[in-house]
């Protein structure tokens, strides 16, 4: 365990440590100082593009949670013809990896005059995250008894309604789990906010790929940008954590 | 208040399986009705059909005279009890309770008015603001019963609301389920597969059995008159005993004279008596052939305690002796007996085995030969071909 925690753990303070260094003292690997810190605000607009960051990735989110929490409702509750064929379309989404779909994503985009934008961005973080998370919703309600949806609707209640007043609140495990774990991937994500944000409203990690872009890297400002970036995913795990441990293990038995 | 009818209902599955078939019922205005039968009979089917939960493949549905069919759930103003209590975890007693009320408009004083006057009913005052996870289950039970009398609605449906708890807590809760339904006077559908909640609270019991309505009477008139086999090993703890045996002509005058005919299992004879034979005519027609006898055994008594008038006596060696406090349970066997009617059935023969209802001063042990008195008014009869009861 402490091996393995050692490996996880050595490229945060590797990361953290030569975050205060100068190009010099990153080069002896002795030293510290706040030059990188310097370099970094002096050549990033950091403030803007971590602005970026958390607005793509809640409009993103925004839309992954509306479509997967009704579409999982309606996979897991209502029977309807072909909803198993279906779900199993969703499903097999989730086998086909980013890289391969870009460039048709792109294409697809363009015809709409939606690259070189937010929404053009935000729609691709929530076409890529629905799978998994109309999976992981499904899931989630199908481990909600049948009898209580069937309670709302003899209480007077349409489906919709008990969507939202009995199967949304009884869903917020999952919810966080699917925020979180959407968070971390469309925060952390660079080829898409490459391809599809223009310069002026690139995300934080899009931003620092430009410091690794010229002839030479400045490592400690890369390093000290690295650890702003991870923050807010840090921050979002951690208010999340307890959720998301019991999101996860979901459907894993009583 | 109301009145809800069942009309040559059947519920075909997609898979092809029958679940109901062809089901006819009626619960008058106030009345309990108990679904009762072994699990898997389409009992739950039948309720979940009314609610409106499952869809009716034919035959029809009516409330109050209106056929229901095809009408919503939420428009049926039906209130069900469900076996899981199905109560929402993230709301209190209090909100769980009101929640129907929230969603039909009524103004916040008339449902926590309702509320409270339901809560008082059920003492569950000093649990408003509790989740249901903080409850016990048959505090839980009460909140469900809470949730259905709250909305006042036209009708109960309870889907085994009481198979969750414990044996104890069972028959307070049955009770109070009794009641409750007759002071609200509110008709109710209740189903369950315990015989005696059955024959306690029902106003009326439908004994179902393979998704077929075998009975439809009083608890009493199940128990006295049974239809067919089914019911009459269904209805009573312990269950009828069921014995195959032959009718014979006893002595040489007419069929329904003192010395008239003698049912024939193994080693034992029971003369009919006139009564018995009076009610059951159609017995004349089983002269010589199979049948299948009943006798409960609450009608079995030990003969060194007294046997009532016209009792007639087995020999019985005891196999097995339960005490139950209350009452004593020997099992005994009756010897190999013949099985049906017509060529060869003498052939075929069965070690049939008896149980009686004792008193518990009873010395019979186990190993002994029992000297048991045999009710024979009280005995019934049945067609060993189609199981139905011999009356006419």
């Amino acid at each position: 365990m402490i091996v393995i925690a050692i490996i996880m753990l050595y490229p945060f303070w590797y990361m953290i440590d030569n975050a205060f260094r100068s190009g010099n003292q990153f080069d002896r690997q002795s030293g510290h100082s706040l030059s990188g810190w310097h370099e970094l605000f002096a050549n990033l607009p950091v403030g803007g593009q971590l602005l970026n960051s958390a607005l793509v990735c809640a409009a993103a989110i925004v839309i992954i949670l509306a479509v997967s929490t009704t579409a999982g409702f309606a996979f897991a509750k209502l029977q309807y013809r072909g909803s198993g064929t279906v779900f199993l379309l969703v499903v097999s989404a989730l086998m086909v990896p980013l890289q391969s779909i870009i460039i048709p994503e792109y294409v697809n985009l363009a015809k709409f005059n939606l690259t070189d934008s937010y929404a053009g961005a935000v729609l691709v973080y929530a076409a890529l995250g629905t799978p998994f998370a109309t999976f992981l919703m499904a899931t989630y309600y199908r481990g909600i008894s049948d009898d209580l949806i069937e309670a709302a609707v003899m209480d007077g209640l349409s489906y919709e309604r008990t969507f939202a007043s009995i199967a949304l609140p009884l869903s917020l495990p999952a919810i966080a789990t699917v925020t979180v774990l959407q968070f971390i991937q469309i925060w952390d994500d660079l080829l898409v906010g490459l391809l599809f944000l223009p310069p002026g409203q690139r995300t934080i990690t899009a931003g620092l790929a430009t410091l690794a872009a010229g002839r030479t890297t400045d490592i400690p400002a890369l390093m000290a940008g690295s650890v702003i970036s991870a923050i807010p995913a840090i921050v979002v795990y951690l208010i999340f954590q307890r959720h998301l441990v019991k999101g996860l293990t979901l459907g894993m038995g009583k | 208040m109301s009145r809800i009818e069942l009309e040559s209902v059947t519920k075909r599955f997609p898979d092809g399986t029958t679940a109901v078939s062809t089901l006819d019922l009626a619960v008058g205005d106030g009345e309990l009705l108990v679904l009762v039968g072994p699990s898997g009979c389409g009992k739950t089917t039948a309720l979940r059909m009314v609610a409106g939960l499952e869809e009716v493949t034919s035959g029809t549905i009516r409330i109050d005279g209106q056929i229901v069919n095809d009408v919503e759930p939420r428009h049926r103003d039906i209130a069900m009890v469900f076996q899981s209590y199905a109560l929402y975890p993230h709301l209190s007693v209090f909100d769980n309770m009101a929640f129907s009320l929230k969603y039909r408009k009524i103004n916040k004083g008339e449902i926590r008015a309702r509320v409270l006057e339901a809560a008082r009913v059920l003492e569950l005052e000093t649990y408003l603001e509790r989740k249901p996870r903080q409850l016990s289950g048959g505090q839980r039970q009460r909140v469900a019963m809470g949730r259905a009398i709250v909305r006042q609605p036209r009708a109960f449906l309870m889907d085994e609301p009481l198979s969750n708890l414990d044996a104890k807590l069972r028959v307070q809760m049955r009770a109070e389920i009794g009641q409750l339904q007759r002071s609200l006077g509110v008709t109710t559908i209740y189903v369950t597969h315990d015989q005696t909640e059955a024959m306690t609270l029902g106003t009326k019991v439908a004994v179902i059995a393979g998704g077929e309505l075998q009975q439809l009477a009083p608890p009493q008139e199940l128990y006295r008159r049974p239809v067919n086999l089914f019911v009459a090993g269904f209805i009573g703890s312990p269950p009828m005993n069921l014995i195959d045996a032959v009718l014979e002509r006893g002595g040489t005058s007419g069929f329904s004279d003192a010395t008239g005919p003698e049912v024939v299992f193994g080693p034992h004879r029971l003369r009919v008596p006139p009564q018995v034979i009076a009610e059951h005519p159609g017995l004349e027609n089983y002269l010589g052939q199979g049948i299948v006898l009943g006798i409960r055994p609450e009608h079995l008594s030990d003969a060194a305690l007294g046997a009532g008038d016209g009792d007639a006596v087995l020999k019985v060696p005891v196999s097995l002796r339960e005490e139950l406090g209350s009452e004593v349970h020997l099992h005994g066997a009756l010897g190999e007996v013949a099985h049906g009617s017509g060529p060869g059935a003498d052939d075929v023969r069965s070690l049939a085995t008896l149980v009686a209802k004792m008193d518990p001063r009873t010395a019979i042990e186990v190993g002994q030969t029992a000297t048991i008195a045999v009710a024979t008014d009280q005995l019934h009869f049945f067609d060993p071909l189609t199981g139905a009861s011999i009356r006419r």
